[in-house]
């Protein structure tokens, strides 16, 4: 009965939803509109800054999410461990305009003004910022799930053998978190990649310049270019893909080792 | 000489260990006690790896309560070998030389008595259970601590293996004349090892002639509480 419920459920609502969205965007696919998007130079801009912006943001979104890690494994007790868990499942509650705004309110022309007309607004390290937002609590998940893995025996008998709770962080938890630490980037990373709220808030969308794919999409779609934002769309589509098989392969690579 | 006195340790609302005494001279000391009788969290907080809430532990004359377990010049050997496995276990038995523990001489000598020189380059993942023991001890002798804390070191290993291993451990620690404090739940492992006995029941520590008058009184503590 429950096996019955699960089928007429799950399957029906799961291909409508899930799959059949991304199929409708592969049967829209134009010819005209592909030959357009790839000469577009303004697209290959927006890849690359999508690259470039999303690489940054999920290194930035591991490294501090190693820092995260040493708290969760030593200083749980700390009232800075507490307030940074508090905050780790912020962004996901908290709507990315939103995100944007507090961004562009602490780094904008009225605080850091003096970096620039528009502070540190609408620049890449803008895009880079709303996508580290977005991107770290994951990152620090990944990591925090890793750190949990770890048998507290290993970090106890470090320490009697003289380490400190930081060496015995660098040299006996970390070398062995390369899942975590990769699964961290990757997520921080796709992450990023499909940000559109901060990023336009904090980022922008100068073409060229700050615009991303996502926010490439979204200039095709108000300009009324349907071909060319599907085309873009389906690159995003593959991209993801992409990602989500490097993700499972690695994770089939570990389970094996 | 290690010392430790009244030391009383509650999680929540459960007392675990009430003034609970241990003194372990230069021998071989076995702690023996039934699952969940506290023997784990009393070797735990002589390393420092628990804090107790109240007592007072001495080393060699000074007063290590309050030091973090890195400055208190002790070995632990936890339930499982517990390898740092990205290590080979030469650098495993080595780690503590890394923060100025122990010497080359000490190295060579307790691996030229634990059997380990084939295996040095291995990882552990590499070694059977017997080895991986073996390496987990030798890591922490070789730092030459002031007291060595042993928990059940051989817990989950089959019988042959473990009546195999103890006299190699026995007379590898006997060899180097190294205070032992060694937990266990099984008497007879405890005779197999340990030169003095003590018990521990209902987180308080009694101290006993022999294995037998061990195993006489963990028996009727187990009756009791089926009663």
């Amino acid at each position: 009965m429950s096996k019955d419920l699960v089928r007429i459920f799950f399957l029906p609502l799961f291909f409508l939803l899930i799959v059949f969205p991304v199929l409708a965007l592969v049967f829209n696919l134009d010819m005209q509109g592909v030959k357009a998007t790839m000469t577009d130079p303004f697209f290959w801009d927006s890849v690359k800054n999508t690259m470039i912006t999303a690489l940054f943001a999920a290194l930035l979104a591991v490294i501090v999410a190693v820092g995260f890690g040493y708290y969760h494994l030593f200083r749980r007790d700390s009232l800075v461990y507490k307030i940074a868990n508090l905050f780790n499942d912020f962004p996901i509650a908290l709507p990315h305009t939103v995100a944007g705004l507090a961004l562009l309110m602490a780094f904008g022309r009225k605080t850091c003004g003096f970096l620039g007309e528009t502070g540190a607004a609408f620049t890449l390290a803008a895009v880079v910022i709303a996508m580290f937002f977005v991107s770290y609590s994951l990152a620090a998940r990944a990591l925090v799930s890793g750190v949990d893995q770890m048998e507290q025996e290993v970090v106890d008998v470090a320490r009697t053998l003289g380490d400190t709770p930081g060496q015995v962080y660098f040299r006996i938890v970390l070398p062995v978190m390369g899942e975590a630490l990769f699964s961290g980037f990757v997520l921080g990373f796709s992450r990023s990649l499909s940000e559109f709220a901060a990023v336009i808030m904090f980022g922008g969308n100068l073409p060229g310049s700050t615009q991303v794919l996502a926010s490439y999409v979204f200039t095709k779609v108000e300009v009324g270019d349907l071909s060319m934002a599907v085309t873009a769309s389906v690159f995003c589509v593959l991209l993801s893909l992409l990602i989500v098989f490097i993700l499972s392969f690695r994770r089939m690579f570990y389970a094996e080792s | 000489m290690l010392k430790a006195e009244k030391i009383t340790k509650k999680f929540k609302r459960q007392t675990v260990l009430l003034d609970a005494c241990i003194e372990v001279n230069s021998e071989i000391k076995a702690l023996i006690g039934i699952n969940g009788s506290g023997k784990s969290t009393f070797l735990k907080i002589i390393a420092g790896i628990v804090n107790p809430d109240q007592g007072s532990i001495m080393l060699n004359g000074a007063d290590i309560c309050h030091l973090p377990p890195e400055k208190r010049n002790l070995g632990y050997v936890p339930q499982h070998p517990a390898l740092f496995r990205h290590l080979s276990i030469r650098e495993n038995v080595l780690y503590g030389m890394r923060n100025g523990k122990g010497t080359i001489e000490a190295f060579e000598r307790i691996v030229e008595m634990l059997d380990l020189k084939d295996v040095l380059d291995k990882k552990p993942r590499e070694l059977s259970g017997g080895y991986k023991s073996r390496a987990s001890l030798a890591r922490a002798l070789v730092p030459e601590p002031g007291i060595l804390l042993m928990d059940e070191p051989l817990n989950g290993m089959d019988i042959v293996l473990r009546e195999k291993l103890l006299p190699v451990f026995r007379s590898v620690l006997k060899e180097l004349n190294i205070p032992v404090l060694y937990v266990t739940h099984d008497p007879k492992e405890a005779e197999l090892l340990a030169d003095s006995y003590a018990i521990i029941d209902n987180g308080t520590v009694i101290s006993v002639n022999s294995s037998e008058q061990a195993f006489g009184m963990i028996r009727s503590s187990i009756l009791k509480k089926f009663e």
